[in-house]
Order: structure tokens, then sequence, then C-alpha cells
């Protein structure tokens, strides 16, 4: 049972150092599921190869939700597949992130006008914080969409009543 | 062998299925009726002077005056020739004997043609969707198919 | 001024305060939201079907019994080999025939086949056509 969670109003001296040290913790280890679907599953491979490293971020690839931070969806999503992002999504532990990479997952990608199967953007299942654009993206791209939520991170409290739509 | 010493071979055996041909086109073809597919099939790859041993590719054609139809791309291994054979039955009766047991890949591509025009296979070991989900509405390839609206609550158009 | 067991006493104090003030420490800080679709177990994204236990290859309790006493056996041999200068060749051949005691079990464990392991059997896939047909082409069997 979280004692302090989303208890407090206002924030006070304690607790704010505590969250600063609690908000580097977690995104200095942002645990990754990855979630290489198509095309972008290679620039995410490429990102963490030796050349562009996400390691150094912290970023590790776990196969299961349970132990992740951030999933990063990376291709194109089906109808098939997006029940099963749902599914996963919810089956992550709070606190849980979601970069979207890659235009398919933005919004659908070069398949928004005619494809009969593909999901118009991961979105409309899972709610999204950080999306990465690009056909693909190229790794810095990804970096620099780590970076952004790691921004986002840092500035979360982990015990004032937040409004997390 | 030339196309038109394989049509003949064929013709020998087979003389009514054989419907029609064009064989001076780039790739040249023969069509064949839709219930001696199997029987053809397994002439073509067993006969000597033939040996279609690997089927390169089976697709599924709409051809949008009411028919769909099945093109086969075969290919000798031993001989080095190639041919297309074509099949075509109406969309209100879509149904073609299947060769899955000539040519052990036309399990999945037939099922592929099953889930994207709805065409039927006939003896097939195993016919059910391959890439679309078991519940989705609708052959999307057909000219006629219309996307739906909803799928499972999510909207598809964009 | 502590005696040797006030020692390990602190010691084992020490160890669970560490693993309670962990435990505790995060659960303080951690959240808790759970809802059913989060409890369900994990199937890589599919609805779970059927049940969680699986059976086990008996062959891993074979194995765990016998490890089990050949570790014993070495538990045997700890203090025997402290005090084996003290007590001499008495001890020595003492100890040979409970080891040799032990091998004739090892050995009857080794011939009945039990610390083998299955190897898979492949299965060849049977074809249904001729595969001479294809070992040589025309220009070949001519030459």
């Amino acid at each position: 049972m979280g004692l302090l969670d989303y208890k407090f109003e206002s924030s006070n001296v304690f607790i704010t150092s505590l969250e600063n040290l609690l908000n580097w913790a977690r995104l200095s280890s942002l645990f990754q599921m990855q979630f290489g679907l198509a095309c972008c599953a290679i620039e995410m491979m490429a990102a963490s190869a030796s050349n562009f490293d996400i390691m150094r971020f912290g970023v590790i690839p776990r196969a299961t939700p349970r132990q992740t931070d951030v999933m990063i969806v990376a291709g194109t999503v089906t109808l098939k597949m997006a029940s099963r992002i749902k599914r996963l999504y919810d089956q992550m532990a709070e606190p849980r992130y979601v970069i979207s990479m890659g235009s398919c997952s933005n919004c659908g990608g070069p398949y928004w006008e005619h494809g009969y199967h593909v999901l118009k953007g991961v979105d409309r299942v899972i709610p999204v914080d950080v999306y990465v654009p690009g056909c693909p993206p190229r790794p810095e791209a990804l970096l620099e969409g780590i970076m952004k939520l790691q921004e986002k991170v840092r500035k979360e409290s982990m015990s004032k009543k937040a409004h997390k739509a | 062998m030339t196309s038109q010493e394989i049509q003949d071979t064929l013709k020998s055996k087979f003389g009514d299925a054989v419907l029609e041909s064009k064989l001076d086109a780039q790739q040249p073809w023969i069509k064949i009726a839709t219930n001696k597919a199997k029987s053809i099939g397994f002439f073509l790859r067993d006969e000597p002077s033939l040996q279609f041993d690997f089927m390169s590719c089976l697709s599924g054609v709409d051809y949008n005056d009411g028919s769909l139809g099945i093109v086969y791309h075969l290919y000798s291994m031993v001989h080095k020739h190639k041919i297309v054979l074509k099949a075509s039955c109406t969309k209100d009766n879509p149904h073609i004997q299947s060769v899955s047991d000539v040519w052990g890949t036309a399990n999945w591509h037939e099922r592929e043609a099953f889930d994207m025009f709805g065409i039927y296979f006939d003896e097939h070991p195993d016919l059910r969707r391959i890439l679309c989900p078991d519940d989705y509405p609708g052959f999307p390839l057909r000219k006629d198919f219309k996307v739906p609206e909803f799928y499972n609550g999510m909207k598809v158009p964009y | 001024m502590l005696t040797e067991f006030g020692k390990i006493l602190i010691f084992l104090i020490l160890g669970a305060v560490f693993v309670a003030g962990g435990l505790i420490a995060s659960w303080i800080l951690r959240p808790n939201r759970p809802y059913p679709e989060k409890l369900r177990p994990y199937e890589c994204g599919e609805e779970p079907v059927g049940n969680a236990w699986v059976r086990f290859n008996i062959r891993f309790y074979v194995i765990a019994l016998i490890f089990l006493i050949f570790d014993v056996e070495v538990v045997f041999l700890f203090p025997w080999a402290l005090v084996f200068r003290q007590l001499g060749l008495f001890a020595f051949v003492e100890m040979g025939v409970f080891l040799l005691i032990l091998i004739v079990g090892f050995a009857y464990v080794w011939v009945k086949g039990d610390l083998d392991w299955d190897k898979p059997k492949p299965v060849i896939p049977q074809v249904n056509r001729p595969m001479k047909l294809v070992q040589q082409t025309p220009q070949e069997a001519s030459v």
C-alpha cells in the first residue's frame, strides 16, 4: 500500500528532496520493454548497439512488462496487435511511460489513407508520453525522445494529487 | 521445354481441362479448369519431362467483373523452365480445389488468398485466416471492400 | 566485551534491519494501484489460457536425489579431513571403506541409466513424392 502516494496538496521541503532523489533514480534507470514491430525495430536495435548505445542512459531491454518502466512502441501497430498492446500496457507496473517511435505508431504513417488493418496511431489504445517522429527515426532521434522522457520524469511528483490523464 | 511443348503435354493428358492460354506474353500462362487443379498439379509435378517441383507463388486476383481467380507460378529446378497457371471462379461460388497436397508451400499461400479474397479451397487441411484477425469483417483485397468504421472498439479510418 | 555469540547476534540483527528497511522504504514510496487487468497472469499479451502449473520431467527429481546423497557424503568428508593427520592409517582405511560402499551405489546408479539425460529424437518428416527424380538432371544422367 503506497503510504505517500497521491496524498498531499502542496509540497514541503522533505518530500521535495525525496522526490528529487526518487525521480533521479527513476529517470536514470528506465528499463524498456522493447516493442519492435516493424522497420523501426531495426533503428531501435541500432540505438541499442555500440555506436549510439542506449544503455548509457540506463535503458536496459527487459522482455516482460512486469519489470519495465517504459514501452517503446516501434513499428506499425496492426489491429490484431492492438489488443495485445493494451493488455501488456495494463500489465506494466506504475510508474509507466510510453514512447511512440516512428510515424506508424504516431499516426498510422504511410498507411493512414488505405490501411485496412493498421491502427492509425498507438495512442488510440494506450496513452503516449513522447512521440518520436521519423520513418524511421534516426537512433539519435530516439535518444532525444528518451531524454525528453527523462525531463518529464524529472518534473514528476509522487505525492501531489496530480491529474494523470 | 518451351511453353508450347508444356501446353501440348498438358493437353494430351487433360484435353478439356485446359481452357485457354497466352504463350507469347512475357510470362506465358495457361488457364485450367478449377475442379481439376489438384490432378493437374500432380501431373505437372511428377511427369519426368515437366517436373515442376517448385511453386514460386500462388496469388489471388479480383478481376472486377464478378470473378475471382488464382495465379500459380511454377518452376522446375531440374529442367529450369517455368509456367504460369490461372484458374478462376465467380464471386457467388468462390470454390477452387486446393493444391496443398502437391506443393507444401501452397498451404499458407492458399490461406492468404482465402484471407484476402474469400476464395474457399476445397480439401485444404487447415483453411483459416492467416494475416487478418479471425473475426475481421470482410475480405480486404476485394475491389468492393469497405473499410469498417470500428473494429473491437478501435476506430479504423484516419 | 561481547561473546562470540553476541557478535553473531549483532550480525543477524543488522541483516534483518537492512532487509526490513529496504522493504519498508519501498512500501512507503511506491505507488500501488491494482486493477483486474493488471493482475492477470502474463501470457505475452494474449488472454491467459489454461493452468499455470506445468508438469516437470521426473528426471529432475532423480538427479536431485542422487546429488543429495553424494553431497551428504562430501559433508562427512570435511571433518574427517581436518583430523586426518592425528588419526593416521586407521582413519584412512575406515574412510576408504565408507567411500567404497558409496562407490558401489554410484556404479549401480550409473549402469542403471539414472544419470543419463534424455536426448531429443529428431523426427525426419516423410515427403510423399519420389526424391530420386530430382537428384540428377537429364544432362548429368547422360554424361
